[in-house]
């Protein structure tokens, strides 16, 4: 007989477990789908997952995907940790992307070694613009931040859209939907000779450690975590609760923006229409799955990143449609929120009595 | 007609506690049924099984010889078991009558004529066409009671029908509940208050822990022998010694006014008030006359004009909370889980929410994590929160030991002055208990409090002195051994 028993306080061990848990039960739903599709599970999953990082240029292109991926969700972890729901990150990107690309086309004849850090500044700049407008018409006029963030997205993938085919385009690109080339003084240097992983993987550590110092270590994070869980509760201890949720925002903004900036000035080197894979949305998963710690978010956003990555080579070798990767994402999620019923519930087994 | 329901070896098992162990109980029509506990003693899953919320793991309900099968609160209804709960299921913009007609398939027409009826035979006079938002508690109460009068009921359950009434309401519903009883309808009366089982019941049933411990005639039993039924330990009974008169005046409010841009919010009108080193000022009054506002204006949640509150000679009205407590202010909330304390965090990170610039718990904008457990630690000791583990996420509290912990963060710094909002709702009696010494301990060390409280009984108790709060407006201090309950519940109704 099995009985379900509430546990006296969530296991920690299971808190870190679920996460395994959850990705183990998406490979076995995951090969289910495959065998009922008519593919040989096994086959089909190592060409998900093994072949697509089994050469150098593979696992390069692994980081390529996992370190916007890691930014996001980094910051997103700010904003989910203290209740605030942005799942607009994929906006905050676009934008960011857009006003570090303006400025880097300002500069499109130009080299210097200061233009790569002011591309760089107005990317995390437009991406904490774009952020600040749902912080501030949910702090000061109680909108719901789910759905003006989420709307803010489209707004502006329309805005690129505008750009890159109207003011923005190349003069000399035959109508193409795409800008100039930015200078290579405007790029992030590429690491290796022949890969496309670039320096915006620094960017990524970077915000893991700030971002692990600044919650668990000081004053501000705490000030953050108690406005987020209730602004009751941050009024009734001084803090001043509004700014606060701003301040989540701005930081969760700068970091879409960096991912932003990442995407245009890395390998690509322009803007144009398709800037991201929703890497904005993706993330939502990666921070998640990453149980919302600079730690665990790593390690999430390589896993994440593979199903980018197997859903290219499934569908090259096997014809299988890319957007399985959806799908594996989407039952990521799906597992991960589902087995975190064990971590309040234990399942028992216990004998049958006669 | 009589009408016999029996409960019958009901036992109902929640992960980690066993709500209901074994429960069999009988009552008969044109009697009055008291059911009482601490919180926590399993009435609340009893009288939900009885009105088809839960559905027991065993045993079953028998109406009339009847095997009842309640798998749902309709099922319930079906079997004209009525029940009111303690918080109104009303929609609040809509009338009175559209908040009637909604469960019923009755004709309008014939449904307004049995209401009518139904309110002059119990003397109920409410307008049925205004919203239920215009309507004081007790007639919410009304509304929630017509509701089930109009299935004609044989079993009325009345789930902690007084805690937001007056006096007067209460007496009121009183009459009227002896009245149904006398028509043949069964009442089953759940309480924590005593005096009120005294007062209205015929015979009481008293259940601690799951367990039912005792049922017996009112006339055999007095408040003393119920509480400590209901306590299961025999109770200390506190009295607080009479504070000397002291005259050295430690909190001043003058002509303070709050006007609220929320139309939910109560403005306060014109408060003028002190308080004396070593009082405790209790302000009564029934629930949303501007208690929350009150306490708000008094914390620095709300700022006011900086001359309104002169503190220990100091001007504060326009500091916030942080900075009040510079001056050796603390604030206990009304809501624990919602305001005072945060569940999802940890006890030590709750007990850091209570800072100020001596406790170091942050030095140069870092956390000093061990500053922080340190005094936490002292508070579980000194204030008697049962856990050892400061790690533990404080949702994992029971509601009398979160209000230690909160009541103990605030008073470790020994504040001049505790401003707390109803300090023992809603908990136990042990815990209200030790909530209540403490007060009392506060006031013998010469340190003042500023009781704002919806339990007249816990005023009458702990105050020194005494206001009542109606409408935003408070009325002349009066000195608690002049006031008695009658006299407070007048008050706090409104009337002169």
């Amino acid at each position: 007989m099995i009985k379900i028993v509430k546990r006296d306080q969530p296991s920690r061990a299971i808190f870190f477990f679920t996460p395994v848990l959850a990705i183990f039960l998406t490979l076995v739903a995951g090969g289910l789908i495959f065998f009922i599709l008519g593919f040989k599970p096994f086959e089909a999953l190592k060409f998900f997952f093994i072949v697509p990082i089994a050469d150098k240029y593979g696992f390069s292109e692994l980081l390529l995907k996992a370190t916007p991926l890691c930014l996001i969700a980094i910051g997103l972890s700010f904003c989910f940790k203290s209740n605030n729901w942005n799942i607009g990150a994929e906006g905050q990107l676009t934008f960011g992307a857009i006003v570090s690309g303006g400025v880097a086309l300002l500069f499109y004849e130009q080299e210097g070694f200061y233009i790569l850090p002011t591309v760089i500044l107005a990317g995390a700049i437009g991406g904490m613009l774009y952020a600040s407008i749902p912080a501030i018409l949910k702090t000061y006029f109680n909108t719901n931040e789910i759905l003006v963030s989420l709307m803010l997205v489209y707004v502006s993938k329309l805005i690129l859209d505008y750009l890159v085919v109207g003011p923005w385009s190349n003069p000399e690109g035959f109508n193409f939907p795409e800008t100039r080339q930015f200078s290579d003084s405007a790029k992030l240097p590429l690491l290796f000779e022949g890969l496309r992983i670039h320096a915006g993987i620094f960017l990524a550590l970077a915000a893991v450690v700030i971002s692990w110092f600044v919650f668990y270590k000081t004053y501000l994070g705490f000030q953050m975590k108690v406005s987020g869980f209730s602004l009751k509760t941050a009024k009734y201890a001084g803090y001043k609760g509004k700014k606060m949720i701003i301040l989540v925002f701005l930081i969760s903004g700068a970091c879409a923006g960096l991912a932003g900036v990442g995407e245009i000035t890395g390998p690509i080197g322009q803007l144009h229409r398709e800037i991201s894979p929703d890497y904005g949305f993706t993330a939502i998963i990666v921070a998640f799955l990453g149980r919302l710690h600079p730690v665990g978010i790593i390690f999430a956003s390589l896993v994440v990143a593979i199903t980018y990555l197997g859903a290219e080579t499934a569908q090259i070798f096997m014809q299988i449609p890319k957007y399985t990767g959806q799908v594996f994402q989407g039952m990521i999620l799906f597992f991960l929120l589902a087995s975190d019923y064990l971590l309040f519930f234990k399942i028992k087994f216990i004998g049958l009595k006669k | 007609m009589n009408t016999n329901l029996k409960i019958s070896n009901v036992t109902k098992i929640y992960p980690g506690c066993v709500a209901n162990d074994n429960v069999s109980l009988e009552f008969n029509s044109g009697k009055i049924y008291a059911l009482l506990g601490e919180n926590g003693a399993g009435k609340s899953t009893l009288v939900k099984i009885l009105s088809g919320v839960i559905i027991p793991d065993e045993g079953n309900i028998y109406l009339n010889e009847n095997n009842l099968k309640l798998n749902s609160p309709l099922d319930a209804k079906k079997n004209d078991i009525g029940m009111v709960f303690q918080h109104f299921n009303l929609f609040e913009t809509l009338s009175v009558f559209e908040n009637l007609i909604i469960d019923s398939d009755e004709e309008r027409e014939s449904l307004r004529e049995k209401i009518d009826t139904i309110m002059k035979k119990y003397n109920f006079s409410i307008d049925l066409d205004i919203p239920v938002l215009n309507l004081s508690a007790g007639q919410k109460q009304k509304v929630e009671i017509i509701r089930c009068l109009i299935r004609s009921p044989k079993v009325l359950i009345m789930d902690e029908p007084t805690s937001v009434l007056t006096e007067q309401e209460t007496s009121e519903l009183f009459l009227s509940l002896k009245k149904f009883s006398e028509e043949g309808i069964l009442i089953i009366y759940i309480t924590h208050k005593l005096k009120e089982v005294m007062q209205l019941c015929d015979e009481v049933a008293v259940m601690r822990r799951g367990k039912l411990v005792s049922v017996s005639e009112i006339k055999n039993e007095n408040i003393e022998s119920l509480a400590n039924k209901m306590v299961g330990q025999n109770l200390k009974t506190i009295k607080k010694k009479k504070a000397k008169t002291s005259s050295d005046q430690l909190i001043k409010i003058t002509n303070l006014n709050f006007t609220s841009e929320d139309p939910f919010e109560t403005n306060l009108m014109d408060i003028n008030f002190s308080v004396n080193r070593g009082e405790c000022l209790g302000i009564a009054g029934i629930s949303g006359n501007g208690q929350s506002e009150l306490f708000q204006v008094l914390s620095g949640e709300i700022i006011s004009e900086k001359n309104s509150i002169e503190f220990n000679k100091n001007y504060i009205g326009d500091l916030n909370p942080q900075e009040r407590r510079e001056y050796l202010m603390a604030f206990s909330p009304e809501d624990r889980l919602e305001q005072a304390a945060i569940p999802q965090m940890k006890i030590f990170e709750n007990v850091a929410l209570n800072n100020f610039k001596s406790s170091n718990f942050f030095n140069n904008g870092l956390i000093n994590e061990n500053k922080i457990k340190e005094h936490s630690k002292k508070i579980i000791s000194d204030f008697n929160v049962n856990t050892d583990n400061i790690d533990l996420k404080s949702q994992f509290l029971s509601g009398g030991n979160l209000q230690k912990l909160i009541i103990g963060r605030e008073l470790i710094t020994s504040p001049d002055l505790l401003i707390c909002f109803n300090p023992t709702w809603g908990l136990d009696v042990g815990a209200i208990n030790y909530i209540h010494e403490t007060l009392i301990k506060i006031n013998e060390q010469n340190k003042s409090i500023i009781l704002i409280s919806t339990d007249t009984d816990e005023l009458l108790k702990l105050s020194d002195k005494i206001s009542v709060i109606h409408k935003g407006k408070l009325s002349k201090i009066m000195n608690s051994e002049e006031v008695t309950s009658e006299k407070l519940g007048i008050l706090m109704g409104g009337a002169n």
